[in-house]
C-alpha cells in the first residue's frame, strides 16, 4: 500500500468521529430549524421570535453582563496574585480562588438555590446579624441569581489562563513603571492588562459560549418567565416534541456565539497587524 | 565622611531567603561620577543595583543620596533611573508614550510632556520614531528608547544592569561610546553593573571589581589593570597565566630563586605587598616577550626570564598566539611572528607587568577565608567573558 494511504487509513477513524458525531448531528439541526410541516421555511424562527424574543434577550442580557464581572473579577485577582506584596495573602489566594472550577454548574446550581432563597442562608445570617428585618428578605432566585452563578463558576477558570499570561510577562515592565512612580493600581490598568488582553479575550470567549449552553443554572435558579433559551430549549423538546422550534433557538444562540466570535477574531487580527 | 560623596552604600547586606548574596559592602560614589560594578555572574553585583534602586529589600545597611537616607524609600522616591538589561519596553505604548510615561504619571501636562519627549528624541537620534511600536525598532533604537524613558524624569542617579548585553557586537562598541558621552554631557551619576572586562574600562571612571558579595578591588580602569589587588582581579582583568615561583623579599626588591625552568633574577619591589615565600605569578599573553632559546639573555633586574618549548600557535588577528609548555604548566603567549611547533624558546616578561602574590601555603591572608573557596571555578568562570 503506498504511503499516502496508509496516513489517510490511519486519519479515518478520528474523521469518522468527527463526522458522524459533530458534523452529520449539527447539520441535521440546522436543516431542521427550516423544516416546517411539508416543506422549507423560516416558520419555525417566526415562532421562535413570537414565543421567546424576551427570552433571548434575558439570555444575551444576563451571559453579556456575566462576562464583563468574569472579567473585572478576573483582572482584579489575577493583578493581587501578581503584583500583591503580602506572600502570605498572594498564597492563600492563589490556593482558594481555583476551587470553583472543579464544581460542576448543577451542584452550582443546587448549592446557591439554598443559599440564595427567600429562607435560604444568605438571608438567615443577614436577618441574625440583625442586618435586614424578615420581612425586607428577598430572594435572588431570579436574572440575580444566575448571573451570580456564571460568575462564581467561571471567574476562576478566566483568571487561571489570566494570572498565567500576568506571571509570564516580563517583571522588567512592571519595575520600569515602579521606578517611574506608577501606583499598583495604574500598573495594573497600564502596563499589565494591556499585554494580556490577547488572553483574556480568548478565556472571556471561551466562557460566553460556555454560560450560553448551560441548562442546569437557568433551570434550578430561575424556572420562570423569562428564563434562559437552553431551558425553552429543552422544554420545546421534552413538553411538545417540537424539534424545529427547538432547532431554530439553538441556531439563534448559535448565531449570538458566532457575533463574539467575530468580535474576538477582528479584535486579534488588529492586535497583529 | 567625604565632602564629593553623592551615593553612599554603608554595611549592605542583602540576600534571598537564607542566602546571603551581599556582605556588609561599602562604597562611595561622587556627583557625575560613572562607576561600573563588574563581575562574573553570580558575584552579587546586579543585587547591589536592584538593592540601590529600591527593588531588593537590604537586610542591613543603608543608602544614602546627598545625605538622605533612602534605604526604606520606594523606587519612585529615590530620584534614580534603572535602564534594565531586557529594556522592559512597554510593547503596546509607542516610543513616544515610553518615553513620556514617567512625566505623565507626574502630572504634567499634555504639551510639555510632548516637547520634553521631542528633545529626548532628538537627543537619542530617535526623531521620527516616536509613533512607533517598540516591536518595529532595532535593538539600538530599543536601547535608545529605555535610556531615553529613563533620562525623561531627570534622575540624579542613572542605574544600567547590563544595558548593551543584548546588543550585536558592532553596535555595542558604538553605544559603549553614546552613553559614556551622554553621562558626561549630562553631568548625572551613572552606575553601571556589567561583566565585560573592556566595557568596563572604556566606558566608567571608576571600576569596582565584585567578588562572592564584596569588593574585590576598585580604582580608575588603569589602576585595577595594571595593579591588581589579588590573583582573582589579576586574573579577571586578563593575566591569566598562572606560575609557581618562590623568592626572598627585602625592602625594595625581590628576588626570585632560580628554579627548573627559570633562573635567578632580582626585581624592584615596586610598591607590592609581598613576602618571603611561595608566590602566585600572573601576567598577560601580550605582556610577555618571545624569543628563541638561543637569544642572548637580557639584563637581569628588570625581568622575568622562563624557558619553554612551543606545543601550537594559532592567528587570532595582529598577533601570534603561542601556547607553550613550561615544566608543568602551560601558559599563552603573544608575539609578532610566529615560532615553530616544538621549537625551545625563552619569555621575558617585564618586572611591571608581572604580578606576585604570596600563595595561601606560604603566608595565610588575614582576609583569607571560605569565600576563597573554590576560587578556580570562578576564575574560569571570568576567563570567559
Amino acid at each position: 500500500m503506498p504511503k499516502r494511504l496508509i496516513g489517510l487509513v490511519l486519519v479515518l477513524p478520528a474523521l469518522a468521529v468527527i463526522l458522524l458525531l459533530f458534523i452529520v448531528p449539527l447539520a441535521a439541526s440546522v436543516v431542521g430549524a427550516f423544516e416546517e410541516k411539508n416543506s422549507y421555511g423560516l416558520g419555525n424562527f417566526t415562532k421562535a421570535f413570537e414565543l421567546y424574543r424576551s427570552d433571548v434577550m434575558f439570555t444575551v442580557m444576563i451571559v453579556s453582563l456575566s462576562t464583563v464581572l468574569i472579567g473585572l473579577f478576573s483582572i482584579a485577582i489575577g493583578g493581587y496574585l501578581t503584583l500583591g506584596e503580602n506572600p502570605r495573602a498572594v498564597a492563600i489566594l492563589r490556593w482558594l480562588y481555583r476551587w470553583p472550577m472543579f464544581i460542576p454548574f448543577i451542584v452550582v446550581g443546587q448549592v446557591l438555590r439554598t443559599f440564595l432563597a427567600k429562607n435560604g442562608l444568605m438571608n438567615n445570617m443577614l436577618v441574625g446579624a440583625g442586618i435586614i428585618t424578615p420581612l425586607q428578605a428577598a430572594s435572588f432566585l431570579d436574572w440575580r441569581g444566575i448571573v451570580i452563578a456564571f460568575v462564581w463558576k467561571q471567574t476562576p477558570f478566566v483568571t487561571l489562563l489570566v494570572a498565567g499570561a500576568m506571571a509570564s510577562v516580563d517583571r522588567g515592565t512592571i519595575e520600569a513603571a515602579r521606578n517611574l512612580g506608577a501606583s499598583r493600581l495604574r500598573i495594573l490598568l497600564e502596563i499589565l492588562v494591556p499585554q494580556v488582553t490577547t488572553t483574556l479575550m480568548v478565556g472571556l470567549v471561551l466562557s460566553f459560549v460556555t454560560m450560553m449552553s448551560v441548562l442546569s443554572v437557568p433551570l434550578m435558579i430561575n424556572a420562570q418567565s423569562p428564563t434562559m433559551i437552553t431551558a425553552d430549549i429543552a422544554f420545546r423538546i421534552n413538553a411538545y416534541g417540537d424539534y424545529g422550534v427547538a432547532n431554530a433557538l439553538g441556531l439563534i444562540s448559535l448565531a449570538v456565539t458566532a457575533c463574539v466570535a467575530w468580535f474576538y477574531l477582528r479584535h486579534s487580527m488588529k492586535e497583529r497587524a | 565622611m567625604d565632602n564629593g560623596t553623592f551615593l553612599r552604600i554603608a554595611g549592605l547586606s542583602a540576600g534571598y531567603g537564607a542566602t546571603r548574596v551581599l556582605e556588609r559592602l561599602d562604597l562611595d560614589i561622587r556627583k557625575g561620577e560613572f562607576v561600573a560594578l563588574l563581575g562574573s555572574s553570580g558575584c552579587g553585583k546586579t543585587t547591589l543595583l536592584r538593592a540601590v534602586a529600591g527593588f531588593a529589600k537590604p537586610s542591613a545597611g543603608s543608602i544614602i543620596v546627598a545625605g538622605r537616607d533612602v534605604t526604606r524609600l520606594p523606587p519612585d522616591r529615590r530620584g534614580m533611573a534603572m535602564v534594565f538589561q531586557s529594556y522592559a519596553l512597554w510593547s503596546h505604548m509607542t516610543v513616544g508614550q515610553n518615553i513620556g510615561y514617567g512625566l505623565k504619571l507626574k502630572g504634567l501636562p499634555r504639551t510639555e510632556i510632548a516637547q520634553r519627549v521631542g528633545e529626548l528624541e532628538e537627543m537619542l537620534g530617535l526623531t521620527g520614531l516616536g509613533s512607533r511600536k517598540p516591536a518595529a525598532l532595532s535593538g539600538g533604537q530599543r536601547q535608545r528608547v529605555a535610556l531615553g524613558r529613563a533620562l525623561a524624569i531627570n534622575p540624579q542617579i542613572l542605574l544600567l544592569d547590563e544595558p548593551l548585553s543584548n546588543l550585536d557586537a558592532r553596535i555595542r562598541l558604538k553605544v559603549r561610546h553614546d552613553i559614556s558621552a551622554l553621562q558626561k554631557r549630562l553631568g548625572i551619576t551613572a552606575v553601571h553593573v556589567t561583566h565585560d572586562r573592556e566595557e568596563a574600562m572604556v566606558m566608567a571612571d571608576r571600576i569596582v571589581i565584585m567578588d562572592a558579595g564584596r569588593i574585590a578591588q576598585q580604582g580608575t580602569p588603569e589602576e585595577v589593570y595594571n595593579r591588581p589587588a589579588s590573583p582573582f582581579v589579576a586574573a579577571f582583568m586578563g593575566a591569566e597565566n598562572v606560575l609557581e615561583l618562590s623568592g626572598n623579599v627585602d625592602a625594595s626588591a625581590v628576588a626570585i630563586k632560580a628554579g627548573a625552568n627559570n633562573h635567578r633574577c632580582l626585581l624592584p619591589l615596586g610598591g607590592r605587598t609581598l613576602e618571603s615565600g611561595m608566590f602566585e605569578a600572573r601576567f598577560r599573553a601580550e605582556a610577555a616577550e618571545l624569543m628563541t632559546g638561543d637569544a642572548p639573555a637580557g639584563a637581569p633586574g628588570q625581568a622575568l626570564e622562563l624557558s619553554g618549548r612551543v606545543e601550537a600557535a594559532s592567528y587570532p588577528g595582529g598577533i601570534w598566539r603561542h601556547s607553550i609548555r613550561i615544566g608543568e604548566a602551560q601558559i599563552l603567549v603573544d608575539a609578532p611572528r610566529p615560532f615553530e611547533h616544538g621549537s625551545a624558546v625563552r619569555i621575558r616578561i617585564p618586572a611591571e607587568k608581572l604580578f606576585l602574590f604570596n600563595t595561601r601555603s606560604a603566608h595565610e591572608r588575614p582576609h583569607a577565608h571560605s569565600l576563597h573557596d573554590g576560587r578556580k571555578g570562578r576564575v574560569l568562570e571570568a576567563s570567559e567573558t
